[in-house]
């Protein structure tokens, strides 16, 4: 038994990039004991939802939720109004919406490799990312109008249609994105540094991935097939050439790994969808106000994020329930740092790609 | 790696210049005209953070103010969508200017909403009255 020591890790730390607090017990190097303490960002979106807000204006409000995966709250909302309000969106809307959401996966995802890269100390690579991850963003300024907050997801469809110009303007750069990501991708399992650092670092196993109920890539990563996109057919993804992206080792490298691979996994959905879409309307008015409630799980980049709305006939609804992909990956996360190298925590934790500000609301 | 790194040291950035337009189709201001609105308030009812509002004349008639606060816009678009009359709102494709201090944009504001209150209730009066008035007219 060595000596005990308290060792705080956040809520600001160098490699965190959001407010979250762990409280390390460690014995020499060795972590024995986690506590975790979120809610620093607590700003009470969800009951400003329910009272100051028309349910018409809350997918403008809930994009706000997160600044990565904007577009993935406003379509959650919008698809669970839509299951309640028996609302039937075109098409051409529902393509539009997959183009958007793909496009929005790949640059999260991209954020979440250039960050891993960066705390394991290979600056170098993190430009890199950060650099072809430009192109998507680009994309996605050009397609809705806005770099970071898309405001793109309305009630009964979308609010911008993909002319010939914005098609013209998005596919030589997904192209363009899809050969580098190719040459990064290379990189990573080739590069003898951080395979030396990911490889059968902070193991999550099939079981464990099960018992915790991990959701998205960090479950995909263990093996564990789950992806709501395809579980509950909301939206047409498997004509468009989804495919799972699963890897079994479980460690940092393989969640590394599922979001590169699913990065381009989303280009090829999104040039599918863009080649293929439909003529038609991209907008039906809505009428009436939600009666009654609704559940809706929808896989945003980093997993499972689930809405819950509950109306009563009025415009401002009585209950929004949003329920986040990193609230769910928590319990997992605290159970792997036991016994784990003190050193591995910024990469730990990183691989997870945790967004609080979605967790805490 | 080694040499892309390289190659990287002695090219332009990858980002923009500072001071670089923004791309066509960029969601911007909002712009109103005048000429075709018909005071039905839609766009104040739909906006989700409140950026458009109306204030009241006092004479009571039906001529009411528009007022719009680029600063607080999302530059959703949701307003130029609910307009009955197309081409009373429009929205630019340019950003908002930069707000700086000497500007007060939001001690202006907060007067506007204030404002907004205050001259519907005085409006609301001069109509009552003018409508008493008629009635006395046509007795
Ligand atoms: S664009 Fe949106 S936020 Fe701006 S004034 Fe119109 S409705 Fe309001
Ligand atoms: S919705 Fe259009 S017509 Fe109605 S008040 Fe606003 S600008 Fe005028």
């Amino acid at each position: 038994m060595g000596k005990k020591f308290v060792v705080p890790f956040g809520s600001q730390h160098v490699a965190l990039p959001e407010p979250i607090r762990f409280v390390f017990t460690t014995e020499n190097e060795i972590i024995r004991n986690v506590a975790v303490d979120f809610g620093y960002v607590h700003r009470g979106i969800e009951k400003a939802c329910m009272s100051k807000f028309k349910y018409t204006q809350v997918p403008y409000v809930v994009a706000r939720v997160c600044g990565l995966c904007s577009i993935s709250h406003a379509s959650g909302y919008c698809l669970a109004i839509e299951t309640l309000m028996d609302i039937e969106v075109p098409k051409r809307a529902v393509y539009l919406r997959i183009i958007a959401h793909e496009l929005d996966r790949i640059h999260s995802h991209l954020f979440a490799v250039s960050h891993l890269c960066e705390v394991a100390g290979y600056e170098n690579l993190f430009m890199r990312v950060m650099r072809d991850r430009e192109l998507v963003m680009e994309c996605l300024e050009i397609f809705t109008g806005n770099r970071v907050q898309y405001d793109f997801v309305t009630i009964g469809g979308v609010n911008r249609d993909l002319t010939k110009e914005v098609y013209e303007e998005l596919k030589p750069r997904l192209e363009e994105l899809e050969k580098r990501l190719l040459q990064l991708k290379e990189i990573f399992e080739k590069d003898y540094t951080l395979q030396m650092r990911w490889k059968g670092a902070g193991v999550i196993t099939k079981e464990m991935a099960q018992k915790y109920n991990a959701v998205g890539p960090i479950a995909r990563a263990s093996g564990l097939a789950t992806d709501c996109r395809v579980e509950f057919g909301y939206f047409p993804y498997e004509e468009l050439g989804y495919r799972m992206v699963l890897y079994h080792e479980g460690d940092i490298w393989a969640r590394n790994m599922v979001r590169v691979d699913e990065s381009l996994v989303s280009i090829e959905i999104a040039k599918n969808a863009m080649d293929n879409l439909p003529e038609g309307e991209i907008n039906v008015r809505v009428r009436g106000n939600p009666n009654g409630e609704a559940l809706v799980r929808w896989e945003a980049p980093r997993g499972e994020l689930l809405y819950y709305v509950k109306g009563n006939g009025k415009p401002v609804l009585e209950r929004l329930r949003i329920k986040t992909p990193t609230f769910s990956v928590i319990p997992v996360m605290k159970e792997l740092y036991y016994n784990q190298p003190y050193a591995l925590v910024p990469d730990i934790t990183i691989s997870f790609d945790p967004c609080l500000s979605c967790t805490a609301r | 790696m080694f040499f892309y790194s390289l190659k990287n040291l002695f090219s332009p950035p990858a980002t923009l210049e500072k001071g670089t337009p923004p791309p066509k189709n960029y969601r911007g201001t909002i712009l109103y005209f005048e000429e075709t609105c018909i005071y039905c308030k839609k766009c104040e009812m739909v906006c989700p953070p409140g950026a458009i509002i109306f204030t009241y004349p006092e004479d009571g008639s039906k001529k009411l103010k528009f007022h719009y606060n680029p600063y607080l816009c999302i530059y959703c678009g949701e307003c130029v969508r609910a307009c009955p009359k197309p081409g009373t709102l429009v929205q630019a494709e340019t950003p908002s200017p930069p707000a700086t201090a000497d500007q007060k944009p939001n001690d202006q504001w907060f007067e506007i909403e204030k404002l907004a209150v205050e001259s519907k209730k005085k409006w609301q009066e001069a109509r009552k009255r003018m409508r008493e008035q008629k009635n006395k007219n046509q007795q």
